[in-house]
């Protein structure tokens, strides 16, 4: 794993937006009552906000990125780097980072790119965001996060059609000679990626009639070669292999023990999955913040989206150290150990 | 834990009475043994032997035996 620390960072704002639209988790024809009770206990998910067709995970952000920026009085001509985090982008090409600077009205000073990541992409953007910052190549760096992977997911494959809602975030970092280092840690094993993706639809299996028709899999469930593949139990297996060295690494590298911690906030998987990396790495349960269930796992917004949930007010009062544990498509892991004084939250907006 | 241990724990992985796997069942014949049921499964071999086995070895076995024989190094005689 790469372990490294970043000086001269500081977080300043977190703006979280998610469709209007609720979807609740109720019984179909393909399951029943008791069945999705189950579901339901496992994943703790109960409703989720999921997009029209017509909205993009980039209008979140950009939705979360214009609310943040009133709120901490930035001009758009003050941006040095705009970033957009996502594996739902808006087209194969310009890069969605591209047009958000052109809606933004950022200066041609501004760079931008597209990072395509999902559950560890927070992570990985605050890494990305941060080293730009260190390295004096960006002053003001926006970080946009988000992902509609409703869109991709199948409403008869019961391994993700009541798990997955939509929602982009905006984070604010900027440089500050005073700040804390922040610590992290990152890895990746692509031999897992077979395990979580959408198999076609692009160059190396292109979109044909073939991909497009939803066939019967696994356990009766049906989606087609270009809606989401996932494999729980492999998921599963590599998150407990993975996290809790994860987590003790950024420990160690930060030198914080868990008392030291106000709150960790996790990729928000599943319930079964978090309460179990809670138990096996002797978390304070107090401590792990949980925002599935009316969100649902919202991919890669799903770290700011449980910030805003969950901390608006807090983070706001006092100081905090915080731990964010980022984990899944790839396979792919990053962690970060923050040391707050305080952070402009917005709680989660309706758009 | 010893074999008889181990099928108790999954009597009630699949809110099964307890004594009801005795080892040769068709796990297919369970309509709870789903990926549900795998991913419990994985976290009590996790928990209980420390052990890490591919989904897809687990997901291959046909009786209860079967998935003793996956960890039948820790189990106790």
């Amino acid at each position: 794993m790469s372990v490294f620390a970043l000086p001269n960072v500081r977080l300043l704002g977190v703006a979280t937006a998610v469709p209007a639209r609720r979807a609740p988790i109720e019984p179909s024809q393909m399951v029943g009552p008791d069945d999705l009770n189950k579901i339901i206990a496992a994943t703790g998910v109960k409703s989720r906000h999921v997009a029209a067709s017509e909205v993009c995970a980039s209008d979140l952000c950009a939705g979360a990125a214009r609310r943040l920026m009133e709120k901490l009085g930035w001009e758009a001509s003050s941006v040095d780097l705009i970033l957009f985090v996502s594996q739902t982008p808006d087209f194969v090409m310009p890069a969605t980072a591209c047009s958000l600077h052109g809606r933004l009205g950022l200066a041609k000073s501004c760079g931008a790119f597209d990072i395509n990541l999902g559950c560890s992409g927070y992570v990985y953007g605050l890494s990305i965001a941060g080293m730009h910052i260190h390295s004096r190549a960006a002053r003001r760096v926006l970080l946009l996060v988000g992902d509609t992977i409703s869109k991709v997911a199948s409403d008869r494959d019961r391994s993700v059609a009541f798990l997955f809602g939509d929602a982009g975030s905006a984070t604010a970092l900027d440089f500050s000679a005073a700040e804390t280092p922040i610590h992290f840690v990152t890895g990746s094993d692509g031999a897992g990626a077979r395990h979580l993706q959408i198999p076609a639809g692009m160059f190396r299996t292109p979109s044909t009639e073939q991909t497009r028709a939803q066939q019967s899999r696994e356990s009766g469930n049906l989606r087609s070669d270009e809606q989401l593949y996932m494999n729980g139990p492999e998921i599963f297996n590599f998150t407990i292999r993975e996290v809790p060295p994860l987590v003790n690494t950024l420990l160690n590298a930060s030198g914080w023990g868990v008392n030291d911690i106000d709150y960790v906030v996790m990729h928000q998987a599943n319930r079964f999955m978090l309460d179990y990396l809670v138990k096996r790495m002797k978390l304070p349960a107090d401590k792990v913040i949980m925002a599935l269930e009316e969100y649902g796992n919202t991919s890669s917004a799903s770290i700011p989206l449980a910030i805003c949930n969950s901390l608006s007010a807090r983070l706001a009062r006092a100081p905090a150290r915080i731990l964010l544990v980022g984990f899944g498509v790839g396979f792919s892991w990053g962690a970060a150990a923050i040391d707050l004084k305080s952070l402009q939250v917005e709680p989660v907006f309706e758009m | 834990m010893t074999k008889r241990e181990f099928l108790l724990h999954l009597d009630e992985l699949l809110e099964l009475e307890a004594g009801t796997i005795k080892g040769d069942e068709l796990l297919a014949s369970w309509p709870k043994w789903d990926s549900l049921a795998i991913i419990a499964f994985i976290a009590l071999i996790d928990q209980h032997f420390g052990a890490s086995v591919p989904a897809i070895k687990i997901m291959n076995c046909r009786t209860p035996n079967d998935l003793a024989m996956l960890v039948a190094e820790r189990l106790q005689n």
